[in-house]
């Protein structure tokens, strides 16, 4: 348990003065401004763009937009962007040896794969916080009579996948020495669970669908009850794949 | 008693045999010369210890402890400084002495105080600056001190001298020296220079086991030839010694370099008074009379033979 | 001149964390001229002109060792 959490300290330290954290806080900031000022200015934008003299109707923007903006930025840019900043956090360890060092001295493999996961997941909490606060905060002072529904369950579910994809960098970091082979494998299995999407069957069970269905969940076409499966999926997906990344890292020779 | 027993070690890598065979054993304070060319498995017995790679087969055993692949138990005797010692770069040197103190389950107390007394001891006290801005051998040296800092009963260096400039190289066998007695240190290294200068036991790696092992002058002794080399002040002298009738026995050899005859005889002591006694007669006064030493450089070019 | 004082409390924030990626990253790449790959003129460009993605993308490929 000291190891554990010695090693965490220690991640957390290394993500502050490497600027990891600095760059994600900022990187989500900057999306938790822009989501609802680019839902604000979407109508003024189009209407500059539209020929003289040419006039469409054009809905006023409400919260739903704003957070749209929101979970299309993070979803997309925001992972993005996380999974490349956390691409090396094993292998450049395993590369330039320093690992070796601690491992030697008692370290004990489990406690290196779990306090990597606890340092990424940490720093992606709270820079997804600072995000969904700031928007919440712009989105409920420009509009402050829309309402929306399930918020709270809508942010966790994105929360959610974006821990899921975490263990998945964290297992392809095991499996493989090089930084922009885990990146590869990430990549792939986002692909692989878009494929899934194509058998109708599965759909309810994809991860993916917490990250793709935010929207329509504040919007309440889509039911609460109906992203449990989806939901239980990944919390069980998450905790295997750091299982079998702490079996692997365990064999491997160093 | 063994600090170190390794028993009929073997390590394949695919078809290459790296160790076969190898019997080693350290006894306590002593400070062991590991000794082999580059690529001898040096590294790869050292990774074994540690219980980094597995061993195809063979014993090794630590303070009388069973070393087991991926486990670190054994490990808590053992202070370990790698041949390329990476550390976080982002850190300074008590920073990662704590983090190294809290792996090892050192209390707060005393890291500090082993931190302050080790950092003084390699020369690192002054320095605040983080790792990252660090020669080649203040990391060595930081080495030294993350490696002491549970008090490992075994000190084993990979090469610590090896990438160093003269006075890198001078400040590490310093420390080493230092801590001679406090632990049993193993260092691997192919400059025999250093082995001369601070060891007392030898080991030479060849061909995946030991070629040559005891105390430095153990093996000296062993190994030493019956040779004696005489100086004279101009060749004439040289020539007249040559001429004595006595040299032209079969149990001698005798050659001559110039002003110099090297002179190979069987029984040492006698030989030697018997020499010293011609000299007299000839009323020749030799520049130098030595009694050769085998040079470790000798002898390990014919150990790996 | 109404519009922009309506945006003001979104463009002060969001250009202040702009400048802080963008400031962060051209100070390392200035101060620490060692890169992985690639070479001064080439990453400060990238990090000054290529948005977010830039300065992530020098912290996490760019830059060379510690220090």
């Amino acid at each position: 348990m000291r190891n554990y959490i010695a090693f965490t300290k220690k991640e957390l330290l290394e993500s502050i003065r490497t600027y990891r954290l600095l760059i994600m806080l900022l990187v989500f900031l900057i999306f938790g401004i822009m989501s609802p000022l680019a839902a604000k200015m979407m109508p003024e934008i189009l209407s500059a763009s539209m020929p003289e003299g040419m006039t469409i109707s054009l809905a006023e923007p409400t919260a739903i937009d704003s957070w749209t903006q929101f979970f299309k930025n993070i979803s997309q840019m925001g992972l993005i962007v996380t999974i490349i900043i956390f691409s090396g956090v094993l292998g450049t360890e395993l590369s330039k040896g320093t690992l070796i060092n601690l491992l030697t001295k008692g370290l004990s493999r489990n406690t290196v794969i779990l306090s990597k996961f606890t340092g990424m997941a940490i720093i992606w909490t709270i820079s997804y916080a600072a995000a969904f606060i700031v928007t919440l905060g712009y989105t409920v002072y420009l509009f402050p009579n829309d309402e929306v529904s399930n918020l709270l369950f809508s942010v966790f579910c994105l929360w959610l996948f974006g821990m899921f994809l975490l263990a998945v960098l964290l297992s392809a970091s095991t499996l493989i020495k090089n930084n922009y082979g885990a990146l590869l494998i990430s990549g792939a299995v986002i692909v692989v669970l878009k494929l899934c999407n194509i058998v109708p069957n599965l759909q309810n069970y994809n991860p993916l669908l917490l990250a793709t269905d935010n929207v329509s969940l504040l919007t309440k076409t889509v039911e609460v009850s109906s992203l449990s499966d989806a939901a239980a999926i990944s919390i069980i997906c998450s905790a295997m794949l750091i299982i079998a990344s702490i079996l692997i890292f365990r064999k491997r020779q160093l | 008693m063994s600090v170190l027993e390794i028993g009929q070690l073997y390590k394949n890598f695919g078809n290459h045999t790296v160790i076969n065979g190898l019997d080693l054993s350290v006894p306590e304070h002593s400070v062991y010369g590991f000794v082999g060319q580059n690529g001898a498995g040096k590294t790869t017995t050292m990774k074994m210890v540690l219980g980094l790679l597995k061993p195809d087969s063979g014993d090794i055993t630590v303070c009388g402890e069973k070393v087991c692949y991926g486990e670190t138990k054994s490990n808590r005797h053992i202070g370990y400084l790698p041949d390329n010692p990476e550390f976080y770069g982002y850190m300074n040197s008590p920073e990662y002495l704590s983090l190294c103190g809290e792996v090892t389950g050192l209390s707060k107390k005393r890291i500090k105080e082993r931190s302050e007394e080790l950092l003084s001891l390699v020369g690192l006290a002054d320095v605040k600056r983080r790792i990252g801005g660090f020669s080649r051998g203040m990391k060595q040296r930081l080495g030294i001190a993350q490696a002491l800092l549970n008090e490992p009963r075994l000190l084993i260096c990979d090469e610590p001298t090896s990438a160093l400039d003269p006075i890198g190289r001078k400040e590490i066998l310093d420390a080493l020296s230092a801590i001679k007695g406090k632990a049993t240190v193993v260092f691997s290294t192919h400059i025999l220079s250093d082995v001369e200068r601070i060891c007392d036991h030898v080991g030479v790696l060849h061909g995946g086991k030991l070629a040559l092992c005891g105390t430095l002058s153990e093996i000296k002794e062993r190994r030493r030839h019956d040779c004696f080399v005489i100086d004279f002040m101009n060749s004439g002298d040289a020539s007249c010694f040559m001429d004595c009738e006595e040299l032209k026995s079969p149990m001698v050899s005798a050659t001559q370099e110039g002003h110099t005859i090297i002179i190979k005889i069987s029984d040492l002591k006698n030989s030697g008074q018997f020499l010293i006694d011609m000299l007299s007669k000839k009323q020749i006064t030799p520049l130098k009379f030595e009694l050769m030493e085998p040079t470790l450089e000798s002898l390990f070019l014919e150990a790996v033979q | 001149m109404e519009i922009l004082r309506e945006y003001l409390p979104f463009l002060v924030p969001l250009i202040i964390a702009q400048l802080a990626l963008g400031i962060t990253a051209i100070v390392h790449v200035l101060k620490h001229p060692r890169y992985r790959f690639g070479n001064k003129p080439i990453w400060v460009l990238i990090v000054l002109f290529i948005n977010i993605i830039g300065p992530v993308v020098y912290f996490v490929f760019g830059r060379g060792e510690d220090q």
